[in-house]
C-alpha cells in the first residue's frame, strides 16, 4: 500500500510541471511561419529557394536532361546552332526527355510556394512597411507567372492554381472529402498566357524601378511580358494543332488572338524605352576591334546597362561549367569543346565571300579550291558579332591563336585542287591525298621542304570524335566564356559568370518582331518603320551593315537567331515560329573544314555536310511537349498532348 | 504465462504478415481484339508505318468505360499494312477509335468511335477513315543502268473535306533493306526527300511524280524495300504511305 502512495507521489510530480506555461514551446526542429515570415532574413530566405528555383534555362539546362544539372554536351545542338562531340539529338519520346519527368511536379511546388507567400505575408504585414510588403508580393507573382511561362511553352494549357488547394495542418481525411476539387483540369492555353499577362502587370505596377542583382524589378516584369505575349502571338498565328479539353482549348489559340497578344508584347517592350540601353561601353564607329571587344564583353562586364534580369553565380558556392564545356582544347584538356557552331550558322552573318544562294564561297568558278596564304584571310573582314560570339579558325582567344585544322592535303597543287568530296555528300575524305590525326595525341607528317607538321590543328579536327576532344566543326563557341581565365580556374564548378536570363537586346527584338507581325495582319501605324530601325540598332552595335527596309519577317527573326544565339532562346523560337520540323526533317548541318596544302603551303576550307552524318528530325508531334504520365494516373481530368 | 504470451504474439504476427499476401487473383487478359483500318475510298486497308503505342504511325484508342466515364486512355499499336491484333486485352466494354494520318474520327460535333463489348475469346473491330493523302505507285521501282532505283507515282486527295486539305510538306521515296520502311527507318544514305515551301506541294496532286534514288549506286546484292511517304501540314503530321514493293539488285 505504501508502495502504491509513493507511486502515486512520483506521478504527482512528474504531472505538476507540465501544467507551466513557459515549457509549452513549438517544436524547435520545424521552422515555422513566424520564423520566416517574422524578420527580413527570413523573408529573403524564402525569396532565395523562390528564384534558384525558377525554371530558367540557363548554363545548367540540359534539353535532355533537367534543370540544374551537369552534362556533357550543348544545348545548341538541338537546335543546329552548333554540333557536340556528346550527341544528344532529339530522341524518340521528346527533345526535353527526363526534364518532362521533373518539370511538371517541380513548377507546381514553386507554384504553391508562390501562393503560400502572398497567402500568409499579409498575416505579418505590421513587422514591416507597407510597401517593401507590396514589392514583396508583386516578386512573387513575378515567379509565378514566369512559373506558369515555363510550363505553358512546354505542355499548352496546364492547371490554372492560383490559390492554396489545401492548407497545412489539414488532416488527409479532410484533404481525401474534396479530392475531385483537387483534380484541376488543364486551362485553356491562351487562358495561361493571360494569366501570365496579369501576374506580370501586377508585378510591373507594384515592383520598385530597381532591386538587388538577381532579382526581378518593375523592368524584368514587363520585358517578361513582352516575350511571353510575343510566344503566344506567334502560337496563335503559325500553330496547326488543336486539342480541347471540354470547353477549353488546351493546344493552340485562337488566330484572332494574335493581334491582341503581338500589341500586348509592343506595349510591353515599349515600357522600357529610356530605362535599359544596348552595351556600348567599348563601341566606336567603323572600328570592327572596338565592336567585337563590346560585343564580347556585353556578356561578362556585371555593369552592363542591357542587363534586366541576371541569375548570378559565385565561386565556390553557387558555380556552373560553361569554361570547362566550351574553352579550346588549347586551354584546357580536361572537358573542353562541346560547342561546334555549325557552317549553317555562321554562313547566317556578313562579312565573308558567298554564293549566289547564301552558302560560303571556298570554291571559284571553275570548281577548284581558292587558296589562303593565312588560315584567317577568309574571315579577315567577318562582321563583329560573329568573331564574338564564334571562334574561327587561327583567331586570338586568351591570347592563343586558336589552331583549328582538318587535316593536310597532300596531293597535287598545280593546276588547282578539285573539291574532295562532292558538294551534298557525306563520303569520307579520300585517304591517298588527305593526311589527319585520329586522336590529339598527333604523328607530325614531313613536308617536302623537310618541316614536320601536325595533321590537326592543336584544337582539332581529330577524326576519332568521341574519342578525342576537339572542334568538329571547324568552329568553337565564343560568347559567354571568360577569356584569360587561369587555367587552373577551368574546372568543373569553378564558373561562375552570371547568366543574363533578361537583356534589353531581346526586348528590343520582341518588339521589333511583334510590330512587323502587327503590320502583316494588317494594323497601321509606325511599325514597320520601328521594326527598321531596331534592327538597324541591333545591327550597328554588332558592326553589320545597316538595312534600308525590311523585306520579310525572316529578316528579323534571322537577326534575333544571330543575336540571341547560345542563349537558349532559339530552341523556343524555333518551336512557336513552327518552323522546326521544315528546318529539322532528316537534316545534316554543315560544316567548314580547313586545310594546308602541304606543296604549296597554302590554306583552303571545305564546306561539307557533317562526316559522322549525324541527322536531326523534329517531330512535330513535339510542339506540345508529352504530359508525364503519373500527372494522368494522379489525375483523369488532365487529358494528355496528341500523339503521345 | 510467459510462453502464452510468445504463443500469442507469434500467431498475432502470423495474422498480420499473412494479411500482406493479397495474391492478385485476377484473371489475367486473354481476349483477342484486333481488325483492320480501312479505306473509305478503295476499301483496302491504310498503310501506315512501324508503330508504337506512342502515336507514330496509325495507332488504336481504347477507353475502358465499364467503370468510369473519363478512364486514362490506353492504346494499342498496329501493323503498317493497316491491321492490328493483340491477343491480351482484358475483358471489357471498351469505347475505340483509331489516329492516324486520316480525318480524325472525333471532331467537334463528330464522333465516329465505337463502342464494342469485348468477351468470349476473339472480337473483330474494323475502321473506315478517309486518308488525308492516297499514295499508288504508277511505275518501277525500275533499275538504272548508274545502279540507282527510279519509281514513278502519284498522290491525290483522300478527303474532300477542305478542313483537311492543307498544303503538302514532304514527299520521299524511303529506302531500305527489310519491309519495315517508312519515316522512323530508311536508309538516308539513299532516301530521296523533297520539300515543298508554301503552297508549292498542291502542284503534284494529281500528277505521276518520278523519283529516283539519291548518293549513287545502291549497294548490289540483295533485296531492297520501296514505299513512298508524304504529307499535309496538319497537327502533328503523320505520313501517308504506298504499299512497299521489293526490288533484287544482282
Amino acid at each position: 500500500m505504501k508502495r502504491k502512495i509513493y507511486i502515486l507521489l512520483i506521478m504527482l510530480v512528474a504531472i505538476a510541471p507540465s501544467c507551466k506555461k513557459n515549457l509549452d514551446i513549438p517544436p524547435m526542429n520545424i521552422v515555422s511561419d513566424a520564423d520566416i515570415f517574422g524578420s527580413i532574413s527570413g523573408v529573403e530566405s524564402y525569396m532565395a529557394r523562390m528564384y534558384s528555383e525558377l525554371p530558367m534555362e540557363d548554363f545548367k539546362w540540359s534539353p535532355t536532361g533537367t534543370f540544374n544539372t551537369y552534362y556533357f554536351g550543348s544545348p545548341a545542338q538541338i537546335t543546329g546552332e552548333a554540333l557536340s562531340r556528346d550527341p544528344q539529338p532529339l530522341t524518340e519520346n521528346n527533345p526535353e526527355t527526363s526534364s518532362i519527368k521533373t518539370l511538371w511536379a517541380n513548377s507546381y511546388i514553386l507554384i504553391r510556394e508562390a501562393n503560400y507567400f502572398m497567402a500568409t505575408l499579409p498575416n505579418y504585414a505590421s513587422n514591416f512597411g507597407d510597401a517593401q510588403v507590396t514589392s514583396w508580393l508583386a516578386e512573387a507573382r513575378f515567379i509565378r507567372a514566369a512559373t506558369y511561362f515555363a510550363l505553358v511553352k512546354r505542355y499548352g494549357g496546364v492547371p490554372l492554381v492560383d490559390k492554396l488547394l489545401t492548407q497545412p495542418g489539414q488532416s488527409i481525411d479532410d484533404i481525401t472529402k474534396n479530392i475531385d476539387d483537387l483534380m484541376v483540369p488543364r486551362a485553356s492555353e491562351a487562358g495561361i498566357y493571360d494569366f501570365i499577362g496579369t501576374d506580370l502587370d501586377e508585378a510591373y505596377n507594384k515592383l520598385p524601378e530597381t532591386n538587388k542583382a538577381g532579382r526581378a524589378n518593375k523592368y524584368a516584369a514587363a520585358a517578361l511580358k513582352s516575350r511571353a505575349m510575343l510566344y503566344a502571338g506567334s502560337i496563335a498565328k503559325y500553330n496547326t494543332i488543336a486539342l480541347s479539353s471540354g470547353s477549353a482549348l488546351v493546344c493552340g489559340i485562337p488566330t484572332s488572338k494574335a493581334i491582341t497578344y503581338f500589341k500586348a508584347a509592343y506595349d510591353a517592350a515599349n515600357l522600357l524605352n529610356g530605362k535599359y540601353s544596348l552595351y556600348l561601353k567599348n563601341w566606336a564607329a567603323g572600328d570592327k576591334t572596338a565592336q567585337y571587344t563590346n560585343f564580347v564583353n556585353t556578356f561578362i562586364d556585371a555593369t552592363s546597362p542591357e542587363n534586366i534580369f541576371i541569375r548570378q553565380y559565385k565561386f565556390p558556392d553557387a558555380v556552373h561549367w560553361y569554361d570547362v564545356n566550351n574553352v579550346p582544347r588549347q586551354i584546357s584538356t580536361s572537358v573542353s569543346s562541346e560547342t561546334s557552331p555549325t557552317l549553317n550558322f555562321v554562313e547566317m552573318f556578313e562579312g565573308m565571300p558567298k554564293n549566289d544562294d547564301g552558302t560560303i564561297k571556298t570554291v571559284d568558278a571553275s570548281g577548284k579550291y581558292i587558296l589562303y596564304d593565312n588560315v584567317t584571310d577568309l574571315f579577315a573582314n567577318a562582321e563583329p558579332r560573329l568573331r564574338a560570339t564564334v571562334i574561327l579558325p587561327g583567331d586570338a582567344f586568351s591570347n592563343v591563336n586558336i589552331d583549328i585544322r582538318r587535316g593536310i592535303y597532300t596531293g597535287s597543287t598545280s593546276g588547282g585542287i578539285n573539291k574532295l568530296v562532292p558538294f551534298g555528300s557525306t563520303a569520307a575524305y579520300p585517304t591517298a591525298t588527305v593526311v589527319s590525326s585520329p586522336s590529339s595525341t598527333q604523328t607530325p607528317y614531313t613536308l617536302p621542304n623537310g618541316t614536320k607538321m601536325n595533321p590537326a590543328g592543336l584544337s582539332g579536327y581529330f577524326t576519332n570524335t568521341s574519342g578525342s576532344a576537339g572542334s568538329i566543326s571547324g568552329f568553337l563557341v565564343r560568347k559567354y566564356l571568360v577569356p584569360n581565365k587561369p587555367v587552373a580556374e577551368i574546372a568543373n564548378n569553378h564558373s561562375d559568370q552570371s547568366w543574363i536570363e533578361l537583356r534589353y537586346a531581346e526586348v528590343l527584338l520582341n518588339k521589333a518582331e511583334a510590330a512587323y507581325e502587327l503590320n502583316t495582319l494588317g494594323q497601321t501605324g509606325t511599325y514597320t518603320a520601328d521594326a527598321l530601325s531596331i534592327i538597324n540598332q541591333i545591327r550597328s552595335r554588332a558592326g553589320a551593315s545597316t538595312l534600308t527596309s525590311i523585306s520579310s519577317i525572316n529578316d528579323i527573326r534571322m537577326e534575333r537567331r544571330k543575336e540571341l544565339a547560345f542563349e537558349n532562346k532559339t530552341y523556343w523560337d524555333l518551336k512557336r515560329w513552327r518552323i522546326f520540323d521544315k528546318e529539322q526533317n532528316g537534316t545534316t548541318w554543315r560544316v567548314l573544314n580547313p586545310f594546308y596544302t602541304a606543296e604549296t603551303g597554302k590554306y583552303f576550307f571545305d564546306p561539307r555536310l557533317d562526316e559522322r552524318n549525324t541527322r536531326f528530325t523534329f517531330d512535330p508531334k513535339w510542339y506540345y511537349e508529352e504530359i508525364p504520365a503519373s500527372v494522368i494516373s494522379k489525375s483523369p481530368n488532365i487529358i494528355q498532348n496528341p500523339g503521345y | 504465462m510467459k510462453r502464452k504470451i510468445y504463443y500469442l504474439a507469434l500467431a498475432l504476427t502470423a495474422a498480420v504478415i499473412s494479411s500482406c499476401n493479397k495474391l492478385d487473383n485476377y484473371a489475367p487478359p486473354s481476349e483477342t481484339l484486333k481488325g483492320r483500318i480501312l479505306d473509305a475510298n478503295t476499301g483496302s486497308p491504310v498503310q501506315s508505318e512501324v508503330s508504337g503505342d506512342n502515336g507514330s504511325g496509325t495507332r488504336i484508342k481504347l477507353l475502358e468505360i465499364s467503370w468510369s466515364a473519363n478512364p486514362t486512355p490506353l492504346y494499342l499499336a498496329t501493323k503498317q499494312d493497316g491491321t492490328y491484333s493483340n491477343t491480351k486485352v482484358f475483358a471489357a466494354t471498351y469505347k475505340m477509335t483509331a489516329e492516324g494520318a486520316f480525318v480524325p474520327m472525333v471532331q467537334t460535333n463528330v464522333d465516329q468511335s465505337k463502342t464494342v463489348e469485348v468477351k468470349g475469346g476473339t472480337t473483330t473491330v474494323d475502321f473506315t477513315v478517309s486518308p488525308f493523302l492516297e499514295v499508288q505507285w504508277v511505275s518501277g521501282p525500275t533499275l538504272n543502268a548508274d545502279g540507282t532505283v527510279s519509281a514513278q507515282v502519284k498522290v491525290t486527295r483522300g478527303t474532300t473535306n477542305t478542313a483537311f486539305q492543307q498544303e503538302i510538306t514532304d514527299l520521299w521515296l524511303f529506302v531500305s533493306p527489310t519491309q519495315y520502311c517508312g519515316n522512323n527507318n530508311y536508309d538516308n544514305r539513299y532516301a530521296q526527300h523533297i520539300t515543298y515551301t508554301g503552297l508549292t506541294g498542291n502542284d503534284i496532286i494529281g500528277q505521276t511524280i518520278t523519283l529516283k534514288t539519291t548518293g549513287g549506286a545502291l549497294p548490289t546484292k540483295r533485296d531492297w524495300y520501296f514505299r513512298i511517304g508524304t504529307r499535309i501540314n496538319y497537327g502533328t503530321k503523320q505520313y501517308n504511305y504506298n504499299e512497299p514493293k521489293v526490288l533484287t539488285i544482282p
